[in-house]
């Protein structure tokens, strides 16, 4: 077979942090090759270096043989290379039909030709699609045929799949696997990017497993199994290190209730939720994209705000309380530490001392106070200390700094606040193999001092090795609850999709 | 060991030349060079002066916006609130009150129109530049329609103290440059070591993590605003009492622009969250100089907003390549 896709040596680097690093990496004509590896492994980074949203920083890609490198999407779809997000790229105010056409209009365009056209494309790949549905009406799934629609349109060879399963049904699963099937058997190659074991080993021909940036393995689907893949994927030492036996842990007793959500309603997010957390444990909150868990725990902080009428009751030790803005939240002793830090957790042009401090400042209510300016270099200093942020130095700017130490000072921006209710969401998303461990530490030790901790994460291990309860939501609601003795992952699981 | 000093030299020139403010300063001081050297008029102790003394006005004008810019806002309507309070406390003056009951006056309106902007802005969620270029119409037609009709509004007579701002001395510096200084040192001292001003620069960096944090985001915006209405004012008094009169046209002029270019030019990112109180003296100074030169070499009105005109663009494009926010850099957190 040939090689359609070739990389050799290629690394990436942002600011001087190599996301992906010296990754020698081939896609074979007509197959499907999994790409597995956790968060912040670089499969994404490697995937969008194809699809033409990166250039490398060093290293050669060759496609057909012929060294590459794009300047932007359109010229590696010129190559016949279609990148299929988790988020799809769709118009959602337009039809399926014009949303196939986009970037290939004519000068004057009929709508109901486009139609016509679109619905013989659309056919001829066998998809169940209304050409004149509006995007925005679309499932997930039927969203993701659009845009494998538009792909093949455009003469793609090569499909790249960023976490096509994990906004799907089970049934819609299968509908996605066959779709494949289809794509591979027209002679198409494809990257499928995912979380899931299982699925990779059932529809890839090979699969290559990315750590810290780094090629680990590269072999046959047949040649592997699930404990091969997670021993590449976390590295041996760490995995128990990490997610160690669920089983001998002792969960910790709750103590007084600290938050009660009940029937909380947010629009079409969050759907009558009810759910209790504990002062004194670690709450795991776990549900696929979607679910509405992040919602749920933004309400509780003030970040976002429930419905107004029948919006339910949120009490805080004991309280009934109406946030309109976190402000208040943070007053009353709750954090809420983001998924997204570079949207809303720091302050990436400021120092390190300067962005703890902030936290402190934050929770003062004198407007006009003046700050000592060693006092707040010893308070920051202590956390920077206690969080084991490793940098140049106290003033370095966040932007210098790599994932894992940026969240570390997310997290002591909030906990220099002295919470007692720490919601804590995706807490090691992007941040690198080391960190994870010291920040898993972090929360087990706020537990165990006695604040209430929530842990939303969509990753099962961290939830089974951090929680003592876990709460799975799914379509809004609160749908399961168990404590760690009796879960497993196979039973999350169930509740989340089911 | 020379060589080692030289080197050193070298690498601190160098460095200086990579930010935005290292490439003023020397533009600035090659400019002062080249007119001294060039007109024999430019570099007189009476024209240094007179620099200084014409431009402290736009500086303290620049403090004002610089403070809501770091904030990641601007505010075009200041030339507005200028002119309409300060001619409004003159004309209260005039009709027979006291001219400090006056003052207070103007600067009551200055602040209320600073504040009902601010609640625009922060909770009305209008974006800055809409929300201050349609209020600043709105308080000029206000104030020409029900204030005042004439557009040059003298000092009322007998302001014996009033007009010492302008045309005082102390200790041999004009009270017009005093008061720059004074001010500078203020904003400096507010947002160095206030809490307001830490969060200032929070919440121009990121307002969202701002937000989470748990900083009130509104109230701040409002207080901003009505702290730049009261600058602006203060630079109207000064203005006024230096030239004897205000005059209302120059809600019409290019003065907003100028204090623009101070401010982005100084090295203050348009996108919020950097830039001190050195960055606009920097801004005043080379502004001031060009203004000062082109005007001695009597360089007609429109030529030199031409020149304004492209050293502003030019400062905005270096601006944008020195804090770039482009997908590469806001992706760092997901790779």
């Amino acid at each position: 077979m040939t090689d359609v896709v070739e990389f050799r040596k290629a690394t990436k680097a942002f600011a001087g942090n190599a996301a992906v690093r010296d990754v020698d990496f081939t896609l074979r004509q007509g197959e499907v090759h999994a790409l597995l590896g956790e968060n912040g492994a670089g499969k994404s980074t490697l995937t969008k270096v194809l699809a033409g949203l990166y250039p490398l920083t060093s290293g050669e890609m060759l496609i057909d043989g012929k060294p590459v490198s794009f300047s932007s999407p359109g010229d590696a779809m010129k190559h016949g290379i279609a990148m299929v997000f988790q988020e799809t790229n769709l118009i959602p105010s337009m039809n399926v039909a014009q949303n196939i056409f986009l970037g290939e209009e004519s000068f004057f365009n009929r709508l109901r030709g486009v139609n016509i056209k679109a619905q013989q494309h659309l056919q001829r790949l066998n998809f169940h699609v209304e050409p004149t549905a509006l995007v925005s009406t679309l499932g997930a799934a039927k969203k993701q045929m659009v845009e494998i629609a538009r792909a093949v349109h455009h003469n793609a060879r090569i499909f790249i799949f960023d976490e096509p399963t994990a906004t799907l049904t089970p049934e819609e699963k299968q509908h996605f696997f066959a779709l494949v099937e289809r794509l591979k058997g027209e002679g198409a190659s494809i990257i499928f990017i995912s979380h899931a074991l299982e699925e990779a080993l059932s529809i890839a021909d090979r699969i290559s497993v990315l750590r810290d940036g780094a090629l680990i393995v590269t072999d046959e689907a047949r040649n592997l199994t699930r404990e091969k893949i997670v021993q590449a994927m976390v590295g041996r030492q760490l995995t128990d290190a990490l997610y160690g036996d669920a089983a001998k842990r002792v969960a910790r007793a709750p103590r007084e209730k600290v938050l009660t959500l009940e029937n909380v309603s947010m629009g079409k997010a969050v759907r009558s939720a009810t759910l209790s957390v504990f002062a004194g444990q670690v709450t795991g909150l776990f549900g696929l994209v979607g679910a509405g868990r992040t919602e749920m725990m933004k309400i509780a902080a003030g970040v976002l705000k429930r419905d107004f009428f029948h919006g339910g009751r949120i009490t805080l030790r004991g309280e009934v309380v109406r946030f309109r803005v976190p402000r208040q939240a943070v007053r009353r002793g709750v954090a809420y530490i983001t998924e997204d830090r570079k949207l809303d957790g720091l302050f990436d042009t400021m120092g390190i001392a300067q962005n703890v401090f902030l936290g402190k400042l934050a929770k003062g209510s004198n407007p006009v106070s003046v700050i000592g300016l060693n006092e707040a270099r010893r308070q920051s200093a202590e956390w920077i200390e206690t969080m084991k942020v490793r940098s140049i130095g106290a003033n370095a700017r966040l932007v210098e700094l790599s994932g894992g130490n940026q969240q570390k000072v997310v997290i002591a921006k909030s906990l220099i606040q002295a919470p007692s209710l720490i919601i804590f969401d995706e807490p090691t998303r992007g941040v690198d193999v080391g960190a994870i461990a010291e920040i898993h530490q972090i929360i087990e030790r706020l537990a165990d001092a006695g604040a209430g901790v929530v842990v939303i994460s969509s990753y099962l291990p961290e939830i089974l090795n951090l929680s003592d309860r876990i709460l799975v939501a799914r379509q809004g609601r609160i749908v399961e609850e168990m404590t760690i003795d009796e879960a497993s992952e196979e039973k999350i699981m169930y509740a989340a999709v089911h | 060991m020379s060589g080692a000093v030289a080197q050193g030299n070298q690498a601190q020139l160098s460095g200086l030349l990579k930010s935005q403010e290292g490439i003023v300063l020397v533009l600035a001081v090659l400019a002062f060079v080249l007119f001294s050297l060039l007109l024999p008029s430019f570099f007189s102790p009476g024209n240094i002066l007179a620099l200084i003394r014409s431009v402290s006005i736009l500086g303290i004008l620049a403090l004002g916006m610089a403070l809501v810019v770091i904030a990641r806002g601007i505010d075009v309507s200041m030339i507005a609130t200028m002119v309409v309070s300060v001619s409004w406390a003159f004309v209260i003056a005039r009709s027979g009150y006291s001219l400090e009951f006056a003052l207070l006056v103007g600067a009551l309106f200055a602040v209320v129109a600073g504040v009902l902007i601010g609640v625009l802005i922060a909770f009305g969620e209008v974006a800055p530049i809409f929300a201050t270029l349609a209020a600043g119409s709105v308080i000029y037609g206000l104030g020409r329609t029900f204030f005042f009709t004439l557009e040059m509004q003298n000092v009322p007579p007998d302001a014996g103290w009033f007009s010492l701002i302008g045309q005082g001395r102390i200790l041999g510096v004009p009270v017009t440059v005093v008061v720059f200084g004074v001010l500078c040192l203020a904003l400096h001292l507010v947002l160095s070591r206030t809490r307001f001003g830490w969060q200032t620069y929070a919440m121009g960096n990121n307002p969202g993590a701002a937000r989470i944090t748990g900083i009130s985001n509104r109230p701040m915006i409002v207080a901003q605003y009505a702290i730049s209405a009261l600058v602006a004012y203060g630079a109207g008094l000064v203005l006024a009492s230096s030239a004897s009169a205000i005059n209302a046209r120059l809600f019409n002029s290019t003065m907003i622009y100028d204090i623009l270019l101070v401010v982005v030019l100084g090295g203050i990112g348009l996108n919020g969250g950097h830039g001190k109180v050195r960055n606009v003296i920097l801004g005043t100074i080379f502004v001031g100089i060009l203004l000062n030169g082109m005007t001695i070499m009597n360089i007609p009105y429109t030529i030199q907003n031409l020149v304004k005109g492209v050293v502003l663009l030019l400062a905005i494009v270096i601006d944008s390549l020195v804090n770039p926010r482009d997908e590469q850099t806001s992706q760092q957190g997901d790779l």
